[in-house]
């Protein structure tokens, strides 16, 4: 060992050149992937997170007819709330249109019990306000209703029994949230003048879950803990994930094609050093396993020298996050226009052992020739 | 035994069913025309070849027998090489040129030092221990090589024409040395050459031509 390590470092540091840019490149690999992935892993973070503060609290009881996903289920999707329940804040979907500056939007009408801790949505601002109809929407949907704090809008919307009704809200509050889902095309209002102007007493379409809710089956309703609501969001970082991973892929396919290249070279041009190591008794493996080892070697000086550049760069990095383009912030998923990224130790490890593993492979593969080499011809310097 | 090499469909017989002994502790010398199979002898004795018909016993050992492992084995404790151009290894030391041979071995590190500097005094290069191999010149390259060689204390030593890069003064200088270790060591001497220099400190030559012996003359001393 004391052996492949003296000869290893000695044989590296002889070509200075060569060896600068083979543990450049594959540093810079460890950087832009450790960097790139930590972003990701930031973001899958930051959307969970969001998704738990302002939508899914710890869980959703759901109607057995209602789905979320699908408008169409709205008018059957909901029920009478049922008695002796705790830790639920019940939530009625009602469909609606609205007429800001003459224009027709769709919109959901979501009634919620003023009183709720389960969700960031400032619901407080709608307690007692002076306006008859007081409502709060979000900045997505205040951009695209050009709906500002104070602003009136008329309201239609069909009651319980399908008969139109229409009426003038008022926006007393534009939240700031992360999450679409609750904010484009939802107009959020107190139940109870949900239940007053539909004649839809007493009843919801689902509920969000607050810390002290213990769930026991209930007839019609369905609960859908806090993990089966994120999975959608975590897949989707996760596909993400996959589409960049053709960046990672490149840039180390170009790190260790330099190292694999320099492998070649090394054994093709050493034949006679090869030999005289033979000579004196070595083994053929255990030649190979210097010159892999010699190969391998460049990516731990990669992984220092990540270490030296990488650290602090990553690190401030960590500190004041990664801006998201306008462009990417109109996707369906919770995104911030700041994601500060996460390097976990499961990331900055993995990656680790990825590199070094695939370097260490690339190292060997170029020695197996060593094999086949002849000694003889190998010490009379005749290349093979 | 035959060594024959595989050319163009035909065998080129490189050695031809020789017969040929040597003795421990001998100072014993291939002589022979270029091409006449001197490294391809010298090879098979240090287990770099294998012998296409016929026997090569080397320590007890039959040659053909050997695995890789095996063979590399008898390499490291056994057997001592020195070539015309030296291989010395560049990225190392003159030091540590010589304590490769002994890396491969358990030495302890008190054990390595003491052999390393030992066999530097016997080429007389202990002054250039920390030098590397690009800052000597030829002599004391084959200098080093006869350390390295040597420094393990192996049984047979091969040297194929190890003065063949090298001016007369170097080369009887070279040939002295060896000779010395030859008597303090008992090291079993085997050259090839077709140096004249070298035959005058041989107390055997074996004359080859052709991949035969042609004579095999014992020096009485
Ligand atoms: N690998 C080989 N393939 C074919 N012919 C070889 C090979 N090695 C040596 N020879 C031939 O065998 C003969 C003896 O070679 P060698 O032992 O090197 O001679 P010497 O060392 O006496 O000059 C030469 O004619 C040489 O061309
Ligand atoms: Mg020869």
């Amino acid at each position: 060992m004391k052996l492949a390590f003296t000869l290893s470092i000695k044989n590296i540091f002889g070509a200075k050149l060569r060896t600068f840019l083979n543990v450049f490149v594959l540093s810079f690999s460890f950087v832009v992937i450790i960097g790139l992935k930590g972003v990701m892993d930031g973001w899958d973070d930051q959307a969970r997170r969001d998704s738990i503060n302002w939508q899914f609290g710890q869980g959703q009881l759901i109607h057995e007819d209602y789905d979320p996903l699908d408008s169409f289920t709205i008018l059957d999707g909901k029920g009478l709330i049922p008695e002796n329940i705790s830790g639920l804040t019940p939530i009625l979907v009602h469909q609606a249109s609205i007429y800001p500056q003459g224009r027709m939007l769709g919109a959901t009408i979501k009634g919620i019990d003023l009183s709720q801790k389960s969700v960031l949505l400032p619901t407080k601002a709608l307690i007692n306000s002076k306006y008859n109809y007081p409502v709060i929407i979000g900045k997505r949907m205040a951009e695209s209703s050009k709906l500002s704090i104070g602003d009136e809008v008329l309201i239609r919307w069909r009651d319980k029994n399908g008969t139109y009704d229409a009426n003038r809200i008022t926006v007393v509050d534009i939240f700031d949230s992360n999450v679409p889902a609750i904010d484009s095309g939802q107009i959020w209002m107190s139940i109870e003048t949900l239940w007053q102007i539909t004649g839809l007493n007493n009843q919801a379409s689902f509920f969000i879950a607050d810390k002290n809710y213990k769930h026991k089956p209930i007839n019609f309703w369905k609960f859908n803990s806090q993990e089966e609501l994120l999975k959608p969001i975590s897949d989707l970082v996760a596909q993400k994930n996959g589409s960049q991973s053709v960046i990672y892929f490149l840039l180390l396919t170009i790190a260790l094609l330099a190292i694999f290249d320099t492998q070649v070279l090394s054994v093709f041009r050493r034949q006679s050093e090869i030999g005289t190591y033979i000579a004196l008794g070595m083994t053929r493996q255990k030649v190979i396993g210097i010159f892999t080892f010699e190969g391998s070697l460049y990516s731990v000086l990669a992984l220092i020298l990540a270490t030296i550049y990488g650290f602090p760069l990553l690190a401030w990095f960590a500190d004041v996050g990664f801006a998201v383009p306008p462009a990417d912030q109109k996707m369906g998923i919770p995104i911030a226009d700041t994601i500060f990224p996460i390097f976990g130790l499961k990331l900055v490890f993995g990656t680790i052992f990825l590199v070094l593993f695939a370097s260490t492979v690339v190292s060997f593969l170029p020695t197996r020739k060593i094999s086949k080499l002849d000694p003889i011809l190998a010490l009379k310097g005749k290349k093979q | 035994m035959s060594k024959g090499y595989p050319i163009g469909g035909k065998t080129f017989m490189a050695l031809k069913n020789l017969t040929i002994s040597f003795n421990e502790g001998e100072f014993a010398g291939i002589v022979g025309p270029s091409g006449s199979g001197k490294t391809t002898l010298l090879n098979i004795i240090g287990s770099l070849d294998k012998p296409t018909q016929g026997e090569a016993i080397v320590l007890d050992q039959n040659i053909s027998d050997l695995t890789h492992k095996k063979a590399a084995y008898l390499r490291n404790i056994n057997i001592g090489f020195i070539f015309q151009v030296f291989n010395l290894l560049p990225v190392y030391t003159v030091y540590e040129n010589v304590e490769f041979a002994l890396l491969l071995q358990q030495y302890s590190g008190k054990e390595r030092k003491k052999a390393v500097m030992e066999a530097l005094d016997w080429v007389g290069l202990t002054s250039h221990a920390n030098k590397k191999p690009d800052k000597l010149s030829g002599g004391e390259s084959q200098r080093v090589a006869i350390a390295r060689a040597m420094v393990k204390r192996p049984k047979i030593l091969l040297a194929d024409e190890p003065t063949a890069n090298l001016d007369s003064e170097n080369a009887h200088e070279i040939l002295s040395t060896m000779k010395k270790l030859n008597k303090e060591l008992k090291t079993t001497f085997l050259f090839s050459t077709h140096d004249e220099k070298v035959m005058g400190y041989l107390d055997r030559t074996i004359h080859l031509r052709d991949g035969n012996i042609e004579k095999d003359i014992i020096k009485k001393s």
